[in-house]
C-alpha cells in the first residue's frame, strides 16, 4: 500500500512537473501545434470527414449556407474555427488529466456529502461538459468554442469579431444575433428580481436576462441550458440529447459520482443518434420540440441530467479557474499593490468625474479627495463585481455586420433564423419580457406590462476582465502593446451586445461623447468630414429608455486613456496564472490606432425599413412607439 | 511521509482550487432620501437641433432609489408644457452632487420651446423640486 502511494504521488508530481514546464515555457503552444499537424482537420472537415472525433462514421454535412453579401464572413473563418477546436480539444485533455489525478470523494452524511474533494469534483465535471465538442450534433462545437479562457471566456477568434459579431453554430454558418458574453463572475449574478421599492429589475443572466434562475434558483446554471439548444449554437433538436451524449462521454464515471450512480441509466430510442446529429430546427421534426422519444420516467431522468449538466458548468464559472479574483484591483485593495500614476488617475475619474461606478460598482467605502486615505475593508473584505447586475440602454448604434440580418432564406435544413431581416430590432430585455420573437419565455406574467420601460435595456456587464487578452498580444487596444522594446500587437475583441466597439479606448470616448457628436445617420453614413467612433456616433439602434449617466462626460483625450489604464488592472491572472491563458495559438494583430480600430470594415448601414410588428407590434407596445 | 508527498503533488496539481472564492453581491442600494432637493446649476441646454436636444441640470444628490428620471416639461406655448420627456440616470451614492439630462427626439427646427424640469424616483416619487420656466430656440 505505502509502495502504491509512493507511486502514484511521484506520478502526479511528474505530469504536474510536465504541464508546469510546458506552460511555464511557452511549449504548451508547440503542443498544441502538434496536434494540429497530427489531426489536419478543419472545423469543416470534423462535420463532413468520414470519421467523428469517436472514430464512428458521421454522416454527411450539408453544403455551406451562405446567405451573406461578401466580407460578412472572415476570409479565414474555416481555419479559425478549426484553430480554436484544437484549443477546445487540448483543455479538456488537460481536464481530463486533472479528473483521472483526483482523488474520488467520500460520499458519505445526511444528506449526503460528496467529502474531501467534492468540490473540485464538479467544478472539473463542468469543464469538461465546457470543452467537449461532442456536445453539438456536428460534434464541431463546445460551449467554449465561443467562450475561450485567454479572451475572459468571450470570443476567441479576432476576425469574427470584426466582422460577423455572432458566432457561427454547429450548422456552417448559422449564427446568433450578439456577442458571446463573458462568462467570469456570471455566477455572481442573482435570480432575476424585480424591486418593487427601486422599480427596478436587477439580475438574471445573458445580454436580455432572459436567463432568470427561476427554477433551478441559479441563473447562471440556468444559462448554461439555452446555447446547447439554440438553433444557431451547438443547435441539439432535444435537451435529451445532451443526457445521451453524457452518458456516451468519457467522463460518465465523473457525472455519477457527481450526480448519483444512476444518473444516466435512461433507455434512449434507437434512432438517438440520428435525430441528435440532426440540428434543432430541421423541417423533419415538423416543429417537435421533444423528437427524442422517452417514457416519462425516461424523459425525467434526462430533465434531470440536463439540470446537473447547468448546475455543474455553474460550479466550473465559479471556480477560481474562471473567476478568478486575482486581478492587480483584487491586490491594490489588499495593498499588495500600487498602482501607476495613470491607473490611480483613472480610478479617481472611473468613481468620480466619469461616473462609471454608480453602476459598475467597485465597493468602495467613500469617493476620496486628495488629502483623503480610504481606510475601508469593505472591497477588500467583499471584492466587488463592477456591475449594478442591472440593466441600461446606452443608445449604442445598430451594427449592420450582424451575421443575424441576413439569414433570411432558408438554410438546406430549411430553417430560417431570420425572416424579418433588418426589420428586426434588438430590444433586449424588452423584447425578453414579451415572450418576444428570438427571446426565450418568459416565466414571470407580473413582468410583461413593464416592457415598455425595459425596451433597448442589456445587462450591466461585470467591467471584470473586460480587457483580457491572450499573453501573447495582452491588449485590447491597436496598435498594440509594447513588451521588451517591441510590439507584440493586439487582440482584437469586440464590445456591447452587438459589437459595434472595437477598444476599450472607443468604448470610453462612446460614453465621453455619444451626445457630443450625435448625428442622425446610421452607421457607415457619417458625414464627411467626420470619423464615425471619434466624432460621430450614428443613431442610436433603440431611443427609449436611454441612460443619460453618460453620453457627454467632458473628458479629456488623456483622461479616456486614463480609464483604459484602470480597467485594464481588472484582468485576472496577475496574483497568480489564469488557468488555461495560455492556449491561444492564433495570430495577433499590430497597427492602427485604438480610437479609429475596426473601421476599415465599417459597412453602410443599409435603408432600415419599419420595426416589424413581431417585434414592436407585441403588447405591451413601446412608448414612444420604435420606428 | 508517503502522505506528504500525496498532498504536495495534489496541490501542485490542482492549483488554484485551494483558493476560496468570495462569495459576493453587491448591489445599487436604495440611500437617505435628502431633506430638500435644490437645482444648483442649470437648468441649461447641451444641444438642440430637430434631431436631439439635451437639457441638463445639477442638483444635491436626491438619495432614494439608485434609478432616477430628469423629466422637462415642454411646449411652444409657455402657458401650455404639455408635452413630457424623461430620462433615466444612476445616483452615485458617493457623490454629493447629481446631473441630470434629458433627451427630447424629434423636435421642429427653427422653433422656441419653454420647459420646466424635475426629477424624481424610477417609482415616480417626485423629488419635490421644479425649475422656472426657461426658454430654447432649436436650430
Amino acid at each position: 500500500m505505502r509502495e502504491k502511494m509512493r507511486w502514484i504521488a511521484a506520478l502526479l508530481l511528474s505530469s504536474a512537473a510536465i504541464v508546469a514546464l510546458l506552460t511555464g515555457t511557452g511549449l504548451i503552444s508547440l503542443a498544441v501545434g502538434t496536434q494540429e499537424t497530427v489531426n489536419g482537420q478543419s472545423a469543416r472537415s470534423v462535420a463532413t470527414g468520414a470519421k467523428d472525433t469517436d472514430g464512428k462514421p458521421h454522416q454527411q454535412s450539408p453544403p455551406d449556407y451562405n446567405p451573406y453579401p461578401p466580407g460578412i464572413l472572415p476570409s479565414n473563418l474555416n481555419s479559425e474555427i478549426a484553430r480554436v477546436l484544437r484549443e477546445v480539444d487540448f483543455i479538456e485533455k488537460r481536464a481530463l488529466v486533472r479528473w483521472r489525478a483526483l482523488p474520488p470523494p467520500v460520499l458519505t452524511g445526511q444528506p449526503p456529502t460528496l467529502q474531501n474533494t467534492g468540490t473540485e469534483a464538479i467544478e472539473t465535471l463542468g469543464e469538461l461538459m465546457n470543452f467537449d465538442r461532442n456536445m453539438s450534433p456536428g460534434k464541431n462545437q463546445a460551449c467554449s468554442s465561443c467562450h475561450m479562457p485567454y479572451a475572459a471566456f468571450s470570443g476567441p477568434i479576432p476576425s469574427v469579431n470584426l466582422t460577423m459579431i455572432a458566432y457561427p453554430g454547429t450548422v456552417h454558418f448559422r449564427a446568433g444575433k450578439r456577442t458571446a458574453q463573458r462568462y467570469t463572475y456570471s455566477p455572481f449574478f442573482p435570480v432575476l428580481q424585480y424591486n418593487q421599492d427601486q422599480a427596478l429589475f436587477f439580475g438574471g443572466n445573458f445580454w436580455d436576462s432572459r436567463s432568470t434562475g427561476f427554477r433551478l434558483r441559479n441563473p447562471d446554471a440556468e444559462q448554461a441550458q439555452h446555447p446547447p439548444v439554440d438553433t444557431q449554437e451547438m443547435g441539439n433538436p432535444d435537451t435529451a440529447c445532451i443526457a445521451y451524449k453524457l452518458s456516451q462521454s468519457a467522463y460518465r464515471p465523473l457525472f455519477e459520482t457527481v450526480w448519483g450512480k444512476g444518473s444516466l441509466e435512461i433507455k434512449f430510442p434507437r434512432d438517438i443518434e440520428r435525430i441528435c446529429a440532426t440540428p434543432g430546427g430541421a423541417a423533419s421534426f415538423g416543429g417537435d420540440t421533444t423528437p427524442v422519444k422517452l417514457k416519462p420516467l425516461d424523459r425525467l431522468r434526462a430533465n434531470e441530467a440536463y439540470n446537473h449538466w447547468g448546475q455543474s458548468i455553474d460550479a466550473y464559472e465559479q471556480s477560481v479557474q474562471v473567476s478568478a479574483f486575482s486581478s492587480k484591483f483584487d491586490a491594490f485593495v489588499k495593498g499588495k499593490y500600487t498602482m501607476t500614476q495613470d491607473e490611480m488617475a483613472g480610478y479617481n475619474l472611473f468613481k468620480g468625474k466619469a461616473n462609471c461606478n454608480s453602476c459598475h460598482v467597485d465597493g468602495r467605502g467613500t469617493t476620496l479627495k486628495p488629502d483623503q486615505v480610504d481606510t475601508s475593508i469593505a472591497a477588500a473584505a467583499n471584492p466587488p463585481i463592477f456591475t449594478c447586475f442591472g440593466s441600461a440602454n446606452e443608445g449604442v448604434p445598430l451594427n449592420p455586420r450582424v451575421a443575424f440580418y441576413y439569414q433570411t432564406k432558408p438554410d438546406a435544413f430549411k430553417f430560417i433564423a431570420n425572416p424579418l431581416g433588418f426589420a428586426y430590432r434588438d430590444l433586449g430585455m424588452g423584447t425578453f419580457l414579451r415572450s418576444g420573437f428570438g427571446a426565450a419565455p418568459n416565466p414571470n406574467q407580473n413582468w410583461t406590462p413593464l416592457a415598455p420601460t425595459v425596451d433597448g435595456q442589456f445587462q450591466v456587464s461585470t467591467a471584470r476582465n473586460v480587457a483580457m487578452a491572450p499573453p501573447q498580444c495582452p491588449t485590447t487596444e491597436a496598435p498594440g502593446a509594447i513588451v521588451n522594446g517591441k510590439n507584440v500587437g493586439y487582440f482584437q475583441k469586440e464590445f456591447f451586445h452587438n459589437g459595434y466597439i472595437k477598444s476599450l479606448k472607443q468604448l470610453v470616448h462612446f460614453y465621453n461623447t455619444r451626445d457630443v457628436y450625435p448625428y442622425n445617420v446610421t452607421s457607415g453614413h457619417c458625414p464627411d468630414g467626420t470619423i464615425e467612433k471619434v466624432n460621430c456616433w450614428p443613431m442610436p439602434e433603440v431611443r427609449n429608455n436611454i441612460d443619460m449617466t453618460t453620453g457627454n462626460l467632458g473628458l479629456t483625450d488623456e483622461e479616456e486613456n486614463q480609464i483604459v489604464a484602470f480597467l485594464q488592472t481588472l484582468t485576472d491572472g496577475f496574483t497568480r496564472p489564469y488557468a488555461n491563458s495560455d492556449t491561444f495559438t492564433g495570430t495577433c494583430m499590430t497597427g492602427g490606432s485604438a480610437a479609429t480600430q475596426g473601421n476599415e470594415l465599417l459597412i453602410p448601414t443599409p435603408p432600415l425599413p419599419p420595426c416589424a410588428s413581431a417585434v414592436c407590434g407585441v403588447s405591451p407596445t413601446s412608448s414612444p412607439a420604435i420606428p | 511521509m508517503n502522505r506528504l508527498l500525496l498532498t504536495v503533488a495534489l496541490t501542485v496539481m490542482m492549483g488554484g482550487a485551494f483558493y476560496v472564492t468570495p462569495t459576493v453581491a453587491q448591489l445599487s442600494p436604495t440611500t437617505k432620501k435628502a431633506a430638500s432637493v435644490e437645482i444648483t446649476q442649470g437648468p441649461e441646454i447641451e444641444r438642440a437641433d430637430s434631431y436631439l436636444t439635451v437639457v441638463r441640470w445639477t442638483t444635491n444628490n436626491p438619495g432614494g432609489s439608485p434609478q432616477h428620471y430628469g423629466v422637462v416639461h415642454y411646449g411652444t406655448d409657455p402657458k401650455d408644457l404639455s408635452q413630457t420627456a424623461k430620462s433615466p440616470i444612476r445616483l452615485n451614492p458617493s457623490h454629493s452632487d447629481t446631473v441630470f439630462r434629458v433627451r427630447i427626439d424629434g423636435l421642429k427646427s427653427k422653433t422656441t420651446y419653454y420647459y420646466t424640469v424635475g426629477s424624481m424616483e424610477a417609482n415616480c416619487t417626485s423629488d419635490g423640486v421644479k425649475s422656472t420656466v426657461k426658454h430654447f430656440t432649436t436650430r
